[in-house]
């Protein structure tokens, strides 16, 4: 690493602070100054003005706004990031962690079958370009992008869970802790994965001691949110990849490569997709921020407890310290990647230089 | 080529699956086995089959599954929502429950003694009741829980100034001028006195409320901020799990005093998701039914028709008017919007008779209720000439008239409910009123300063008492009265019922005033509340009641 690029990375590494403090304020006076406020969404029916009055003055949510924001900052300088008012007397780093981890989970396994199908099909459309094959193959998809999630979910229950019955309806693994292996206990859930042990009975007969196999498959609960969240995607990628990649197949080097006879495969592999894929690492790159972020529809349809959801709530019952954390979390795990990302490019691509 | 042979495959492999929802859809009927598309099969444990509909195999073990509502809290003393009373009235007992028919009968307590004056409540309590730790409860208990309670009230709790504030001292306490609720004094270990401050029939309704609870004062004690992750009670389950977010585990409690419950775990759920879809997929036990669902599950050819219940929930949803803003201010105007309009046949047509009409305030199953109360029916003429005769003159005289809705999450579309009424207004009155929708904080902003011409909300029962409807938001100086109504001839009979000591003159007292708000009309009721469930058959005892109770204790699971 040299020189200029870290004085570049540490010039936009203190524009960090600075960033969130913009984005807190602005988040912050927004709910604020919005009407509502968390003690009147969740008294209810239950509308007497003094007891509410009461609760706000214990919760400091009478206190001027400048006052309130000043000690938001104190305690979240200190790492406090505050008390959910729906989930009462828990921190909210202590709901939204796990609700992050559930979403990115699915939301990385949908993005690897994404770019599984996606990347390989724009290729497939870029070297059929003009033939029937190629507006048939990513349309079948953009067909399906097309479908809003709150139609494609109940579709794909009603299909996979109903008619078949193949696969669960609920969107989350349930019977973790009460599921019974065939070793009892033994029937771990992990995330969206689980593990049990497996003893082949016949086994028993030759092998004198109790064998088992580990067996590591993902839970059938996700794969519905898994179809919902990963398919409608692979027009996108299609197209993007299709692009990309019509762009390389035009330069010289490509008609220059395949005149030496190179073989197609190495032209491909070698001189196109290396170059195709370089823009499409950057997207690639800010996808793997949205692991982090949920998707509210498909959530809620299929019952996963992730943070699409909950921030969606959290705004619904003007959670302020909630709202606060999971902007905060977002607009963070946002600048930092665009930095990493920029790095990364020094050493994806060597023509790129950061200079002073 | 392999690239291109690897897209070709993906390509057609998304094409397949497509293919197949297709098919299987149009296919309809009998559960194919497995007729192409191998790419979706997985492990080997496949859930009950769901082809034979409504033929869920029992579920296993002793286990009932049931979606459940994420909690806000599980103390009692800050309670206040159907969802969390569903698990804390399982958890905890209080001095009184209400039940199956809503009558007030001894938990905690095995009795009580009431002073010849009506305001001296003397409770006994059951002997060797024991927590879910083995301790056993005492008089303190009792008494912690209640100044417990109400403290909270300074700073947290909602509700508690409603609930504990009939108790002499109480309200000291919920306003930070006493740490103690004097009203309530320990006798002995098994005898607590509640002094209450004048002969209110309905306080001992209100002590069936989580807010009057008991809950352990060493674990309370110990752990003040996460004790509520797994509370020690003394109701007929045990918390063994909260998984924040996915499930609770209730357990049974074996010890109870009121006999071991018969299903040893209830499963709640607490992501969500479709809710009928993972019934009909055998996944959950009960499932609530929607507005969309409910004609296809009362069709008796359905398969979920053999499953489905129904009971009246004590509740009402109504158009609040703000009697103090143009034009609602003038009788005249309320009573010609409320028979400007056809609720009968909007019930019908629109709500398909999901609930039954409400023609009048008090609900079917409250004591008092009167089925001779009517509101007066629709007349569009009528309504016309009341217009006319009003203080406006005309419709062309009245402000602009705007009902507010709120919602949450403040939803996409008014629906056909509100569209209908809108329709019959401007038909019948020639007014056309607007709708301004909002989501349930600005919804409730707005509705705090009275900032609302007409309003459509609803109203659920905490007890089963009428003073929880007819006292508290109607009287001119209850804090409950959004639509700001003031009568001096309504007020003093609601006065007089606080006190009246003989129960038919009280419930008679609650009628006359009744028969006045159908007059006067602050509100135009619309429909009473009703439970629509599916119980999987091997389930029974389950079954909705009108308002929250204990009774998972006597539900049973058959194969």
């Amino acid at each position: 690493m040299d020189s200029s690029l870290v004085s570049y990375l540490l010039r936009r590494l203190l524009w960090v602070p600075l960033i969130l403090f913009v984005v807190s304020f602005v988040t912050f006076a927004l709910a604020r100054f919005g009407p509502g406020d968390p003690v009147s969404v969740a008294a209810g029916q239950f509308r007497d003005p003094e007891v509410l009055d009461r609760i706000r003055h214990a919760r400091g949510l009478d206190k001027p706004f400048y006052e309130q924001y000043w000690i938001y900052v104190k305690n979240a300088a200190r790492g406090d990031l505050g008390e959910s008012y729906r989930y009462k007397d828990r921190k909210v780093t202590e709901v939204i962690f796990p609700a992050i981890w559930r979403s990115f989970q699915l939301n990385s396994v949908a993005l690897v079958i994404t770019l599984g199908l996606g990347i390989p099909l724009g290729v497939f459309a870029a070297r059929r370009q003009g033939t029937w094959a190629d507006p048939a193959s990513i349309g079948s998809f953009l067909l399906i992008q097309s479908i809003p999630g709150l139609i494609l979910v109940p579709f794909l229950l009603l299909a996979f869970a109903l008619k078949l019955g193949w696969l669960p309806a609920s969107g989350w693994p349930r019977d973790c802790s009460v599921a019974i292996g065939l070793l009892g206990e033994s029937y771990k859930c992990i995330g969206i994965a689980h593990t049990y042990y497996e003893i082949p009975i016949s086994w028993r007969f030759l092998v004198p001691v109790d064998f088992a196999i580990p067996v590591i498959g993902m839970s059938r609960e996700v794969m519905i949110p898994i179809i919902a969240l990963s398919l409608p995607a692979v027009a996108s990628w299609a197209r993007y990849t299709r692009a990309f990649t019509l762009g390389v197949l035009r330069e010289d080097y490509v008609r220059t490569a395949r005149a030496k006879g190179v073989s197609e495969t190495t032209v491909m592999t070698r001189h196109v997709l290396r170059n195709a894929l370089l823009p499409l690492s950057t997207l690639v790159a800010f996808a793997m921020v949205g692991l982090l972020e949920g998707s509210f529809f498909v959530e809620t349809l299929t019952g996963i407890p992730g943070v699409g959801r909950l921030a969606f709530e959290s705004i619904g019952s003007r959670d302020y310290d909630m709202i606060m954390a999971i902007t905060l979390l977002g607009s963070s795990s946002f600048v930092l990647a665009s930095i990493f990302i920029d790095v990364a490019y020094t050493f994806i691509d060597p023509r790129i230089r950061y200079g002073a | 080529m392999k690239g291109r042979n690897a897209a070709l495959i993906a390509a057609i492999a998304g094409l397949a699956l497509l293919a197949v929802v297709f098919v299987v859809l149009l296919a309809g009927g009998g559960g194919g086995d497995g007729d192409g598309g191998g790419e979706q099969a997985g492990p080997s444990t496949s859930p009950t089959p769901a082809d034979a509909r409504g033929g869920c195999d029992a579920p296993r073990g002793d286990d009932l599954r049931l979606l459940g509502s994420e909690p806000i809290s599980l103390d009692p003393a800050l309670t206040f929502t159907a969802g969390d009373a569903d698990y804390v009235v399982h958890i905890f007992s209080g001095l009184v429950k209400l039940d199956a028919n809503l009558k007030v009968v001894a938990d905690l307590a095995e009795g009580w003694d009431v002073s010849p004056d009506g305001t001296v409540y003397t409770f006994r309590l059951r002997r060797n009741t024991l927590f879910h730790d083995d301790r056993p409860v005492t008089a303190e208990d009792v008494k912690y829980s209640l100044d417990r309670a109400a403290k909270l009230g300074q700073t947290e709790s909602i509700v508690a100034e409603s609930m504990l504030g009939d108790i002499v001292g109480a309200k000291d306490v919920t306003r930070g001028r006493a740490d103690s609720i004097s009203g309530v004094k320990v006798v002995n270990s098994t005898t607590v006195e509640i002094t209450i401050d004048a002969p209110k029939a309905y306080f001992l309704a209100k002590l069936t409320y989580p807010t009057a609870f008991v809950v352990q004062k060493q674990q309370v004690e110990a752990n003040p901020q996460g004790w509520t992750r797994k509370p020690i009670g003394t109701g007929p389950y045990k918390m063994q799990r909260w998984e924040l977010g996915e499930r609770i585990i209730l357990e049974a409690n074996e010890k109870y005093f009121g006999g071991a419950p018969k299903v040893k775990r209830v499963l709640f759920y607490l992501a969500g998701g479709s809710s009928l879809t993972q019934f009909e997929n055998c996944e959950i036990d009960v499932s609530g039914i929607g507005l969309d669902d409910l004609e296809r599950v009362q069709s008796p050819r359905d398969p979920l028709n053999s499953q489905y219940v129904t009971a009246p929930s004590l509740s009402i949803s109504y158009i609040g008017f703000n009697t103090q803003a143009a034009p609602f201010d003038d009788p005249k105007v309320r009573l010609a919007f409320a028979i400007a309009i056809n609720r009968e046949q909007i019930s019908r047509v629109v709500l398909k008779d999901r609930e039954p009409l409400a023609n009048s305030i008090m609900m079917p199953g409250l004591p008092g209720y009167n089925k001779d109360a009517q509101m007066a029916g629709f007349d569009a003429q009528r309504a016309k000439q009341l217009l006319a005769e009003s203080k406006y003159g005309s419709a062309g005289g009245l402000p602009k008239v705007t009902l507010t809705i709120g919602s949450a999450g403040g939803g996409a579309t008014v629906g056909p409910y509100i569209e209908a009424l809108q329709a019959m207004w401007r038909e019948n009155l020639g007014v056309d009123v607007e709708i301004a929708q909002a989501d349930l904080a600005s919804y409730f902003s707005d509705l705090d300063k009275g900032r609302y011409q007409m309003r459509v909300d609803g109203w659920i029962m905490d007890y089963p008492d009428p003073e929880d409807l007819l006292d508290i938001l109607f009287h001119s100086k209850s804090r409950y009265n959004q639509s700001r109504y003031s009568n001096p001839e309504y007020d003093a009979i609601i006065e007089r019922a606080r006190t009246e000591r003989n129960e038919s003159a009280r419930l008679k007292l609650y009628q006359d005033a009744e028969k006045i708000l159908l007059t006067d009309l602050p509100w135009i009721p619309l429909n009473f509340g009703k439970t629509h469930l599916v119980v999987s058959e091997h389930i029974k005892g389950y079954k909705p009641f009108p308002i929250v109770i204990p009774f998972l204790q006597n539900v049973t699971i058959e194969r």
